[in-house]
């Protein structure tokens, strides 16, 4: 063989596997073009239960639910694919969270994905719920929650309630506090919210907390002693047939232990004719 | 006699060193080390656990396929190549022999392991995400490589290679799925039942004594007394299984 002719079989095998790798590039591409049906279900979705998928890790199960998370992330951020959301709750609540339930990030993403995204409220409080079963030490959580009864819900109750269990975990952020007290505001119970935010106000570790809370504070008050007023206007003219001549009868009559002030330190006006209270000044916040 | 063992657990490591699939398992390893980077920038929320599981679970990976793929082929290659014979021609015990290939592959892992740990904590300490406890991980991970090394040493005295393969994998396997035998048997009745999925238990190499790499990550607390107890069973548990493979190489007729 001459020398060029060896050169040349020598390069055969590297130009050949050049070749074939192009063209199964090419193939590739091919292969994708059709395959790629974004209504159709990803084959992840049909993952088993994470406690089987756990047997399944040998040891390797918070890279599996690392992987799956990242995965999740790219798929539910996907706005092309519109039948999404139907196995949202496979993939967050029993797959991640069975693989590893010390993993905070899922909850929190699921959750969001699960109430903002998804419209779905009421699953995202059972991935939230299942994450503080498994993780007590978390309030980030129960904050959650609490923040989608409030925010999607409008159940401002509820709201409180997860709040309460924020609460109660060491190094809870203290606008947990803020948030718990302007819930039973939201949901009418005035006293309740008056309480808690005099209470914030008396620990208030900067000059913002507490003029906030002076502010809300001052409004609450304002509203508790009118409705106890004219809660016990009411109760006099239905026991007296009459109004009372001043609002001093109140307390005379016991139907309040003393007639409040005002939160400037001045009587509140009462209109003896058209029996009315009310405050003379006007109120902080807009509401 | 621990100068003989030296001298073979010597000649092994040299043997060892210049294997390629230790070098290639090594670039995989330090390249899925390094993927982890790029695959925490996909995610939504703390990198550094992404990173550190890459991290951990790529050493483990490795580190066992090395102890398994190696160590499997420690005697049966020797034996195959004749040249035990000419060894053991020399003043040497046969369970000096299997001491000193065991030695010698853990001087390998031992090399493996810092490679792949050093790479690791560059990457951490580049992010500023080191933290010292992942070195405790790693040590369990290293322990645990001890052990199935002794595992595949044993199946390598008994069998092929390939067959010596299958049989430390499955041992690696069971090793991690032993907790699903307490599951198995809170749905058995039979009390004979029982008693073999406890005797199972005992008997079989549990390899989860080594596997804290969660903990560590989440930064949970690792209980007291974790680390010597994962040593005192690797210890035990790995004479037990050397034992049996010297006794096994001892009988064994070299032909």
């Amino acid at each position: 063989m001459r020398p060029e002719a060896k050169h040349q079989a020598r390069r055969m095998p590297a130009l050949l596997a050049l070749v074939a790798l192009g063209a199964a590039i090419l193939v590739q591409g091919l292969i994708e073009a059709r395959a790629h049906d974004r209504s159709a279900v990803h084959p992840l979705l049909y993952l088993p239960s994470g406690k089987y998928l756990k047997v399944a890790a040998l040891g390797f199960d918070d890279i599996l639910a690392d992987l799956i998370y990242l995965w999740s992330i790219q798929y539910y951020g996907d706005y092309a694919i519109q039948e999404r959301y139907d196995y949202l709750e496979k993939i967050y609540t029993e797959v991640i969270a069975e693989l590893d339930p010390r993993y905070i990030d899922p909850y929190l993403i699921g959750s969001l994905i699960m109430s903002a995204e998804a419209r779905k409220p009421e699953m995202a409080l059972r991935l939230l719920d299942k994450g503080f079963e498994k993780n007590p030490d978390q309030w980030i959580l129960p904050f959650e929650a609490g923040f989608v009864c409030y925010d999607n819900l409008k159940d401002y109750v509820r709201a409180a309630a997860y709040f309460e269990k924020a609460l109660k975990v060491p190094g809870v952020h203290p606008l947990v506090r803020r948030l718990y007290a302007g819930m039973y505001e939201r949901a009418g119970d005035k006293r309740t919210s008056l309480r808690e935010w005099a209470e914030i106000y008396e620990t208030a570790g900067d000059d913002y907390v507490r003029q906030v809370s002076a502010s809300h504070v001052h409004d609450l008050k304002v509203e508790v002693d009118l409705m106890d007023l004219k809660d016990a206007a009411a109760r006099f003219r239905r026991q007296a047939g009459r109004p009372p001549g001043r609002l001093g009868e109140l307390a005379a009559r016991g139907l309040l232990r003393e007639i409040p002030l005002d939160p400037e330190g001045r009587d509140y006006l009462y209109d003896r004719d058209r029996g009315e209270v009310s405050y003379r000044g006007s109120l902080v916040l807009a509401r | 006699m621990p100068a003989r063992v030296f001298a073979i657990a010597l000649n092994t490591f040299r043997e060892a060193i210049r294997n390629r699939v230790l070098y290639l398992l090594l670039v995989f390893a330090v390249a899925m080390i390094s993927f982890a980077q790029i695959l925490s920038l996909l995610t939504v929320g703390s990198e550094d656990k992404i990173i550190k599981d890459f991290g951990l679970a790529s050493i483990d990976l490795f580190g066992v396929l090395t102890s398994v793929f190696i160590g499997i082929g420690l005697v049966s290659k020797e034996i195959e190549r004749r040249t035990v014979y000419t060894l053991l021609a020399k003043p040497i015990h046969r369970y000096e022999f299997v001491l000193g290939k065991y030695a010698g592959l853990v001087l390998t892992l031992l090399v493996n392991t810092a490679v792949m740990t050093l790479w690791f904590l560059i990457i951490l300490a580049v992010k500023g995400m080191f933290d010292p406890r992942l070195l405790l991980a790693v040590l369990l991970l290293f322990f645990q490589f001890l052990l199935i090394t002794a595992l595949a040493v044993l199946f390598s005295c008994l069998s092929s290679p390939i067959l010596a393969s299958v049989f430390t994998l499955c041992l690696y396997a069971i090793g991690h799925l032993l907790w699903s035998l307490d599951l198995l048997q809170a749905k058995l009745k039979g009390g004979a039942a029982r008693a073999l999925c406890d005797v199972l238990y005992y008997l079989l190499p549990n390899l989860a004594n080594f596997d804290i790499k969660g903990q560590v990550v989440h930064g949970l607390p690792v209980a007291a007394g974790t680390l010597g107890l994962a040593a005192a069973y690797l210890v035990l548990y790995g004479a037990a299984v050397l034992s049996v493979a010297c006794a096994v190489f001892q009988r064994k007729e070299l032909q």
